[in-house]
């Protein structure tokens, strides 16, 4: 079949593409578009690197077709957190970090980072469903994003923190 | 205790942590040229056979193929750490399933994929060697016939499938057997495992007009690469660059040539730029795994728990080519021996061909295997003997100024602190607190590997300070620690640093991200880089300040004296300006550390340097009807010598134990035949959140003498003792005994109906 | 070039006639879960891949004596259906254990029995609570016990022109108990090395068990009911003998094969052990119930 023009919605932005339907959107968002921050791997939505949200849900783009992700909205770790939402203001030329951003910095939550944009992910979803989460509750949200650096320990307490963080932030706006 | 600097010894935030939350951190795998092809790798579908034929005529008439290559392009160069016995692309025999018998580069990766296939071999199968005993016995199929005419280091005991025996001797262990009032005799299996980094080993390759080549990959070892690029490519290591951009978790894995080899042949031949990346099947068949092992061990105890003499042989599986086995079985030795006091020891790691990829360096290579032999059999000792465990431990334990199996006197001693509280930690007192569940210990001690490391470091004209080293930062933070260092010893802060690192030609050599080394060599570089800066500085502003070098000293990113100060900043900028800029070269490599030459042979480590030392204390429940574990705390107490950013060193810990449980529970290579069972992350099963517990970590610091501020590795030990901590508590909570990893469920039922008590 | 043309129906006529029309070069796409993954893998390769996400009516769940889950209806949207915490409980434990979030956002119930891997989780769980799926194909409906779809590993009687649109079950009798239990080596990301399911009928005065179904994962071509340990317990007292019977029984149901997760012997005798631990919770959540 020859290659189609499809729109995607990425992080608010609209981006045409010419895609064979069997290219899966991780790919697309990779290759064609530059935007390697969703990462690859096992290609068998079992380790989570390529993890980004679909219409705010955690979704493995190793196994989502580019077709099937029309008419949908797509939030990669580049688009995690444009300013004034909610956040404190980054200073100068950097934008500024969503919490989870943050707090994955502050508890020494990232290592080899190859797992992070993924695991941030995850966790913004879980957040967004479930504000004030319990340890418990954070690992099982996360059971799907492989970590082989950390233990997990730190990323789950930069989960707790960044959830009270934005708690915090929104019972102050 | 050491005191907490200014910036050394505080948790201060990763310098590379902003570009790795927000997905702008470039890893080799994202790393791209524009007009770039897809190389992929055609391999060896037979254990060990005879390649009768090769034929890529279909291959290269497939649309969007640019280059085939294959031995035939290639000199007849074999490469290897030990011993050079690997070649590119197997000539005439493949020696394991997964072999590299040719490559292509096509302009997608589809193309390249339905070419490979294309590919046509025609094999004559020879008998293959599927296992260690099959490879020891007598008129066993030799995996190298031409063994001999190899080129490997000197001192290597080699013979037949033998590619290493290395050997500690000392004392006489008969006359320790006759000491003894009893003598225990054990056989543990350890199973092979992957390091598991989550980024696929990548190389992108470029050549230039002038017939030199980059290469962008996610090597640990990037003048490693360049060296052996230099042969297998016939051209000047000079005329090769490695580049790392970035790499996602290494763990011994991306230590040597992965797939830069075929991106640099493909690039060549085609004249395009080629990217090759390995898949998840390719890892798990065709990588640098820890090698399985078997190991014998014998120990000599008098009835009140002293230990007399020790015995020991593990053989490790190394597969199809030496890989990193006969060091591995060296260092192997020296964790037999244990942190123990023993007059008498005759040790002995092998390293054996096998039909099986080879294997490779995986964090601590060989320390969790021969740990688990060891501090196994000590609580069976214990059990035996009616001591507590611990007792039996702080009874043998070695102490300061002690001897190591070598000889080497040791110092920094930091076990009997480690193992006292750990054991507190872990409420020891109650160690069996109901049926089903318990409580274990293991103790154990690592090196913290030498090789030299070099720096550059500026100050900028704006007094922010440029730290160029050749080191490759894999994760563990190492390269914010030096720059702690660094900082320290400027009297600048952590964030006023920038690291620039991994580019063989524009930055300093260094021996790699190997062997829990980096922070400490790149640390002490970078001191003796401050050190020489510092003179430079203080000379410069003494004649500005009118004041004697003596009496100035750095602080506050200035030059402060009694009679005013002046900025690193206006330094910089004037010495640039008028002195070609304020940089300066420092150099580390560790001193030698002695040892009694005679006790080895056929060693290729035979000292630990600036040893660390530590505990391990787990409490868990044993479900004996499912055979499901379940840890409700897990403690490490670990002497560091001095921790330099004390959350990276926990991130160290907690990541190394969760992964050394992967290794005890659930984790394993199945072979068959020569053919791996389980090449996917479906059936290879690495813990997730579900399956890691806390950890809780003691960093325990006696300061050692060669360290940056007495620091010592602590990147690999905490996957030492795992699978023998967990054994010890599943023993104490079930009465079983597991003696081969991983411990499965299915191990623990059966040895509960069994009644392997 | 494309591996498949794709194609993406707004209507369930529009699919029917697409499936009619390429036969057995077509495959559904739902969740994507396990068919790219099989492309992918080259284990399967339609010409034609029929996206259903464009049909309406598909993704629903309702609930009024009869339940009824769309073919499209998630796992994840399983686990919040509130409806199911009760006697339904195995529903959600069966759902909340597959893959990770990511896997259970987009995977859904038909694909799971369409896929009919032997090891499915959910498909224990249906089969418990005698479930029927429903097929759309050119001729019309038509509704099959799950236990009938199956017909062997990644093998159903649905054909190539037919859609499954449903899964339907009646709504079990009050004082019913549901469980389901899983053995895997790893606690997340697992492909059960056993799965069991359960469900148990108590009579008014509790004590005396009216109806029982129990299913077996992993350990057959399909998964299978064990009959012999259901008819064990209907109509008996329940207490812990009859129940470790019936577990015994249980074993005896299942065919298992050794393989690399485990091996024959070891699924046999986790199937005796879930089996046991799955009628204790069905009896205990009953009891509740009531």
């Amino acid at each position: 079949m020859a290659r189609l023009a499809i729109a995607l919605e990425i992080n608010r932005e609209r981006h045409d593409v010419l895609v064979e339907p069997d290219r899966t959107l991780l790919d697309v968002l990779r290759s064609d578009l530059g935007l390697t921050g969703t990462k690859t791997n096992c290609l068998d939505a079992e380790c989570g690197v390529c993890t980004v949200l679909i219409d705010g849900q955690a979704v493995n783009a190793c196994l989502y077709l580019a077709m099937a992700a029309q008419g949908r909205a797509i939030t990669t770790i580049e688009g995690l957190a444009p300013a004034g939402e909610g956040l404190a203001a980054g200073e100068g030329p950097a934008p500024a970090l969503h919490p989870l951003q943050q707090a994955f910095i502050d508890h020494g939550a990232v290592q080899c980072g190859y797992c992070i944009p993924g695991m941030i992910l995850s966790a913004k979803a879980y957040l967004d469903e479930q504000p004030r989460p319990t340890e418990a509750q954070v690992r099982e949200a996360l059971a799907g994003n492989l970590c082989r650096c950390t233990g997990y320990q730190k990323i789950v307490d930069a989960v707790l923190d960044a959830a009270d963080r934005m708690a915090a932030g929104r019972s102050a706006a | 205790m050491s005191e907490t600097g200014r910036v050394v010894g505080r948790s201060l935030p990763r310098l590379d942590a902003p570009g790795k939350v927000t997905g702008r951190a470039v890893y080799a795998a994202d790393f791209a040229l524009p007009g770039m092809l897809h190389g992929r790798v055609f391999r060896s579908s037979q254990p060990h056979a005879r390649l009768l034929r090769l034929d890529t005529t279909r291959a290269a008439a497939i649309p969007g193929v640019r280059a085939i290559v294959s031995a035939t392009d290639v000199p007849d160069v074999r490469y290897g750490a030990a011993v050079k016995d690997e070649p590119v692309f197997a000539p005439d025999v493949v020696r394991y399933i997964g072999q590299p018998v040719a490559a292509v580069a096509a302009v997608t990766l589809q193309a390249a994929d339905a070419a490979v296939a294309a590919i046509e071999a025609v094999y004559e199968p020879l008998p293959p060697v599927l296992d260690v005993a099959s490879a020891l016995a007598p008129g066993a199929p030799l995996v190298h016939e031409a063994w001999r005419s190899y080129t490997a280091i000197p001192i290597l005991q080699r013979d037949g499938n033998v590619c290493n025996r290395a050997r500690i001797v000392v004392g006489d262990v008969e006359r320790g057997w006759a000491e003894a009032d009893h003598v225990f005799e054990h056989r543990f299996t350890t199973a092979m495992v992957h390091q598991g980094y989550t980024e696929p080993r990548a190389a992108v390759a470029a050549w230039d007009s002038s017939g030199q080549v980059t290469v962008w990959s996610n090597t640990q070892l990037p003048f490693d690469v360049q060296a052996t690029l230099a042969d297998i490519l016939a051209i000047a290591p000079s005329r090769i660059r490695v580049i790392v951009p970035g790499i996602g978790g290494g763990f011994g894995g991306k230590l040597r040539i992965g797939v830069e080899h075929f991106a640099a042949l493909l690039a060549r031949k085609s004249g395009r730029p080629v990217k090759v990346m390995t898949t998840s099947e390719e890892e798990l068949t065709a990588a640098y795994p820890r090698q399985g092992t078997v190991i014998e061990l014998k120990t000599g105890v008098t009835r009140d728990g002293r230990l007399t003499a020790r015995q020991g042989r593990i053989y490790f599986d190394t597969g199809a080519f030496a890989g990193s086995g006969p060091g591995v079985a060296s260092v192997a030795t020296m964790v037999l021996a244990g942190p123990y006091r023993v007059a008498n020891l005759h040790l002995e790691g092998y390293a054996v061909y096998t039909n099986k990829t080879n294997c490779g360096s995986y964090r601590a290579p060989s320390g969790p295997q021969s740990n688990f032999a060891v501090e196994s059999q000590m609580d069976i000792i214990a059990d035996a003997l009616g001591i507590d465990p611990l007792e039996l431990r702080l009874r043998n334990i070695v102490h300061e100024g002690d001897e190591g199996p070598t000889g080497q006197v040791l110092n920094a001693v930091g076990l009997e602190e480690c193992l006292r509280r750990a054991a507190d930690a872990i409420g020891w007192a109650d160690r069996r607190p109901r049926p089903g569940r318990g409580k274990g210990l293991a103790i154990g001690w690592w090196t913290t590997t030498g090789g030299s490391s070099g720096v550059y470091v500026k100050i900028n004209p704006d007094g922010t300070v440029a730290l160029n080293t050749g080191a490759v930062e894999i994760g563990t933070a190492a390269l914010t620690g030096a720059a702690q260092v660094l900082a320290e010893a400027l009297g600048v802060d952590l964030a006023d640093i920038t690291v620039v690192s991994a580019d063989t030609f524009s930055t300093p050599f260094d021996f790699g991200a190997q062997g829990s080394r980096t922070a400490f060599a790149v640390g002490n570089a970078c001191r003796a880089a401050a050190a020489e800066l510092s003179r430079k500085l203080l000379a410069q502003a003494a004649a500005q300040l009118g004041c004697p070098e003596q009496e100035l000293a750095l602080r506050d990113k200035h030059v402060v004296g009694r009679g005013g100060r002046v900025s690193l900043a206006d330094l910089a900028r004037q010495s640039q300006q008028a002195g070609g800029g304020m940089i300066a070269h420092g150099t580390f490599i560790a001193p030698g550390t002695a040892y009694d030459t005679k006790r080895v042979e056929g060693h290729v480590y035979p000292a630990f340097h600036s040893p660390s030392f530590h505990a391990h204390a787990v409490d868990l429940s044993v479900d004996e009807e499912t055979g499901e574990v379940t840890i409700h705390r897990y403690v490490v107490a670990q002497d560091v010598g001095f921790a330099l950013n004390p959350t990276y060193i926990e991130g160290q810990i907690e990541g190394g134990v969760a992964q050394g449980l992967g290794q005890t529970l659930s984790e394993e290579i199945v072979y068959r035949d020569g053919r791996v069972l389980n090449a996917n992350l479906t059936d290879y099963k690495m813990p997730t959140t579900l399956d890691v517990p806390r950890i809780e970590s003691i960093l325990v610091e006696h300061p050692g003498r060669v360290g940056p501020f007495g620091a010592k590795g602590v990147g690999e030990p905490p996957n030492v003792e795992p699978p023998a901590a967990v054994a010890n508590a599943i023993a104490a909570a079930a009465g079983l005994r597991i003696t081969s990893l991983p411990i499965t469920a299915e191990k623990i039922v059966r040895a509960a109906q069994t009644g392997g008590r | 070039m494309s591996r498949f043309e794709y194609h993406q129906p707004e209507s369930l006529p529009d699919a029917v006639a697409l499936a009619a029309r390429f036969g057995a070069e077509a495959s559904f796409l739902a969740g994507g879960t396990d068919l790219i993954v099989q492309i992918e893998r080259g284990r399967v390769a339609p010409r034609h891949v029929i996206a259903l996400h464009g049909v309406p009516g598909l993704d629903g769940v309702t609930v009024n004596g009869w339940i009824a889950l769309g073919a499209r209806v998630t796992h994840r949207a399983i686990e919040r259906t509130p409806a199911f915490g009760g006697a339904l409980r195995c529903l959600i434990e069966g759902a909340e254990v597959i893959g990770g979030h990511q896997v259970r956002n987009v995977a859904t119930v038909g694909g799971n029995l369409v896929n009919a891997s032997p090891a499915a989780d959910l498909v224990p769980c249906l089969l418990v609570l005698d479930a029927a799926v429903t097929l759309l194909g050119p001729a019309g409906e038509r509704e099959l016990p799950v236990e009938d779809f199956l017909v062997g590993p990644n093998r159903t009687a649905r054909r190539v022109d037919e859609v499954l649109t449903r899964v339907g079950l009646a709504t079990p009798p009050s004082a019913t108990g549901t469980a389901f239990l899983k053995a895997g080596r790893r606690r997340a990301m697992e492909i059960s090395v056993v799965c069991v399911a359960a469900r148990l009928t108590l009579d008014g005065s509790l004590d005396r068990c009216v109806q029982a179904r129990i299913a077996l994962g992993a350990v057959a071509p399909t998964a299978v009911r064990a009959r012999e340990a259901e008819r064990m317990l209907e109509g008996q007292v329940v207490g812990p003998a009859l129940i470790e019977r019936a577990a015994g029984a249980a074993r005896g149901a299942c065919r298992p094969i050794g393989d690399v997760r485990a091996s024959a012997a070891f699924r046999e005798h986790l199937v005796g052990v879930l089996v046991h631990r799955a009628l204790d919770r069905c009896v205990e959540r009953a009891r509740r119930a009531a």
